[in-house]
Parts: C-alpha cells; sequence; structure tokens
C-alpha cells in the first residue's frame, strides 16, 4: 500500500545523477528532490551495509492522524564515525528534522542529507562545501 | 633451601632460546630490502569521498571528477564487443523506461569484495608493502596480493578468473609497478545505472602505483585487451590520506540489514 507524503516538500534543481560504483544503486531515490521531515525517532538501525532512521512523522494539516512512518537510508556506520555520528547519536523518541532525497516511487522512504537532532544542530560534521548538503 | 642451577645447564637452555629467538628475526637481507622500499602506511580512500554528505552523496567536486574520469576511459571497443556493449546499453535503457521508478539491478549489491579493479572505488584502505609483496585491504573486504618476490604468472593451466586475478610486481625505485592477469573477464562501465562489460580472456592490467605526496598515492593504470578493445584504456586514480579515522572497520556485511534487496531484477527500498 502506498502511503501519502505528509511532509513540507521542497523541490531543488541539482546536478547530474552519479552512477559510481556503490554498494548497490542509488537511482531510486530522486537527489533533484529534497523532504524535509519532522519527528520523533522510532529506531536509530547502526548496522551494515547501511544505518537507518526509523522516524515517525505527524502530518502538520492533520496532526490528530496517525503519524507515518518514514524508514530513512545513510551510509555504513564506518563512514557515519568519520563524520562525527557515533551508535548513541540517536535514541527512540528523540525530535528530529531530517533532509532527504526521496524515493521516486513515493514510498515513504528516502537517503538522508542531513539531521538535525534534539538541540537544534546538524548531527556530525557538516559535507564538504559544495556537496548537496544544505 | 636455595636451588642452584648448574652453569651447563643455565647456558644450554639459554643458549637454545636465543638461537630459536634469533631464527624468528628479520635477517640482514631481509631488513636491507625493507630499508629501500616506500612507507604507504596509514589509510587512505578515494579522492571522490571526500565531503560526503550523511547518506553519501557525492559532493559536487567529486561528481565533476567522476564525470570527467568516465569520458577520458570510456573503452573504444572492437566492432565484435561495440555490439554487444550496444546490445546491453539498450536493454538497460529498456529496462529503465520500463520502470524508471525502479532502476535495474545491473550488478548484484557489492557485499564483500568487488572485482579488481572496482576495488578502488569504494571503501577506505590500507597497502602494506614488504619485500616479498604489497598487500592492499580495503574496509569492503578486498584483498589484493601483489607478490614482489621476482615470480612469474603461474603456468595457464593453472590460472582461472578470480576476482583478484593474479598480480605479480616489482620496484622502479618508488614506483610499484603490477602486472594482472586472471581477473574476472569483465570491466565496469560506470554509465547508465552502471554495469559491467563482458570481455576477453586476454584482458591484462598494467599499474604503476606510487606516493606522489606524503597525503596521496596516485595509481597510474592501462587496460589492454586486443580482442574486445580496439585500443587500451589509460586512467589515473588518486587516493588522499584518511586523517579523521585510524581504524579499518569492515562495512560490506549485507546479512546484517540488507534493505535495498533485488526484486524481479530490480533495486527496491524496505521502508519498514
Amino acid at each position: 500500500m502506498k502511503r501519502s507524503v505528509p511532509a513540507l516538500t521542497v523541490v531543488i534543481a541539482l546536478s547530474i545523477a552519479s552512477s559510481a560504483l556503490a554498494h548497490h544503486s542509488r537511482a531510486m531515490f530522486d537527489q533533484t528532490k529534497q523532504v524535509i521531515l519532522v519527528g520523533t525517532v522510532k529506531e536509530f538501525q547502526w548496522t551494515n551495509p547501511h544505518c537507518w532512521i526509523q522516524v515517525l512523522v505527524p502530518d502538520p494539516q492533520n496532526p490528530q492522524a496517525e503519524p507515518v512512518e518514514w524508514g530513512v537510508e545513510m551510509g555504513a556506520p564506518v563512514e557515519l564515525m568519520r563524520k562525527g555520528w557515533k551508535p548513541g547519536s540517536l535514541n527512540p523518541g528523540d525530535k528530529v528534522t531530517i533532509i532527504v532525497n526521496p524515493l521516486r516511487d513515493g514510498q515513504p522512504g528516502g537517503l538522508v542529507v542531513s539531521v538535525t537532532g534534539p538541540d537544534g544542530k546538524i548531527i556530525g560534521h557538516p559535507a564538504a562545501p559544495g556537496s548537496r548538503a544544505p | 633451601m636455595k636451588v642452584r642451577i648448574a652453569p651447563t645447564v643455565f647456558f644450554a637452555v639459554f643458549g637454545c632460546v636465543s638461537f630459536a629467538a634469533a631464527q624468528n628475526l628479520n635477517s640482514k637481507a631481509r631488513v636491507e630490502a625493507f630499508a629501500k622500499l616506500p612507507d604507504w602506511s596509514g589509510m587512505w580512500e578515494p579522492d571522490i569521498f571526500v565531503g560526503q554528505a550523511d547518506g553519501q552523496q557525492f559532493s559536487e567536486e567529486a561528481l565533476r571528477k567522476m564525470k570527467a574520469r568516465a569520458e577520458s576511459m570510456h573503452p573504444s571497443f572492437t566492432p565484435e564487443y561495440q555490439a554487444k556493449y550496444e546490445a546491453i546499453r539498450k536493454s538497460i535503457e529498456a529496462a529503465i523506461a520500463a520502470d524508471p521508478l525502479h532502476p535495474p539491478a545491473t550488478h548484484q549489491p557489492l557485499c564483500g569484495s568487488p572485482p579488481f579493479p572496482a576495488t578502488f572505488t569504494p571503501g577506505m584502505f590500507q597497502w602494506r608493502v614488504t619485500p616479498e609483496e604489497t598487500t592492499f585491504i580495503s574496509t569492503v573486504g578486498a584483498v589484493r596480493h601483489i607478490y614482489t618476490d621476482g615470480r612469474s604468472h603461474p603456468p595457464k593451466d593453472l590460472l582461472w578468473p578470480t576476482l583478484m586475478g593474479d598480480s605479480i610486481g616489482h620496484w622502479e625505485g618508488d614506483t610499484l609497478v603490477v602486472d594482472t592477469i586472471a581477473t574476472k573477464q569483465r570491466l565496469y562501465v560506470g554509465e547508465l545505472t552502471g554495469f559491467f562489460m563482458p570481455m576477453s580472456d586476454q584482458l591484462h592490467f598494467t599499474e604503476r602505483i606510487r606516493m606522489v605526496n606524503h597525503d596521496a598515492i596516485q595509481i597510474d593504470y592501462t587496460v589492454e585487451d586486443p580482442v574486445a578493445l580496439a585500443k587500451p584504456i589509460h586512467a589515473v586514480y588518486t587516493q588522499t590520506r584518511v586523517t579523521d579515522f585510524d581504524r579499518m572497520l569492515e562495512e560490506a556485511d549485507c546479512e546484517e540489514n540488507e534493505r535495498d534487496p533485488i526484486v524481479n531484477g530490480r533495486f527496491t527500498t524496505v521502508t519498514h
């Protein structure tokens, strides 16, 4: 079942997609778009080959409705550690703002660009100047 | 009561221990051979990986470098292999057009060692330089053994295609010159969704590897295949020193939490 996307969607024109050899293709994510998810962490999976955040996102237009659970993908733990992340950087219940490149097929999932933690700061080091991170 | 050890017993035991220890030490010749080798210790990564976002999206600079490298490396095939290439390309284009939302899985997820020369692309690396061999180790599980003890490739009847092939090398000053044959007969072509192009059993790689400065190792490599390629491919990879991390941690354990499985020949994502 496809779920609706109750998040604020920001469309930003970005550069060409890459096809560098990686663990798997990233073509399922639309890297010309960014979606801002404001929600609560359900689970932080510090796992290979990729880390994932399960986040519950309420619909700002309908706060009484059941929040939609998004599954958003990150790099491998070793790559995130180098960016300043730790296995305990997120915990269930944390309020977060996550920017993702969304899945093309409309499922509630995406590829993480950046995560702002409960203290209002971006977790980890920001990406290099000129990167796709905001 | 004091126990007295006879001097003859003491020297017999101590002498044996000393002799055994000496047997385990590097010979003078090996120490001298080590001293002539360059120091490539530390950790390294592809220059394109610097500055990624949390989802490993590439920086603009990395995308520019990748595009330029892909263009410079584009193979010039013989007519027979050009036809094979066009057929694969058309089938991938058709698969993308049939379902643009789910990319066709043109190669299996890289879990464990990627085949040479794809070893150079993902992860972080270490080089272990010894007189007998230089070993290349990556965090995605690739291990290459480049033998520098003067041996030749094995005879043809003892060779078959393997992930890393058979590599022998020698030193020309501070440059490691490597000759590799018997790899899997395919070459990664980084366009469309990226795929492995079949090649012939004459696929042959030559590398010249050198630390060009304290923070960069350059791999100058040439791909030859007189059956599949109309002319050799030449490419340069640069690895930069990793300065923010000091451990090799594996990152290709797909059994732990694989959430991008291939379903009906296409990459999918499990969001829950």
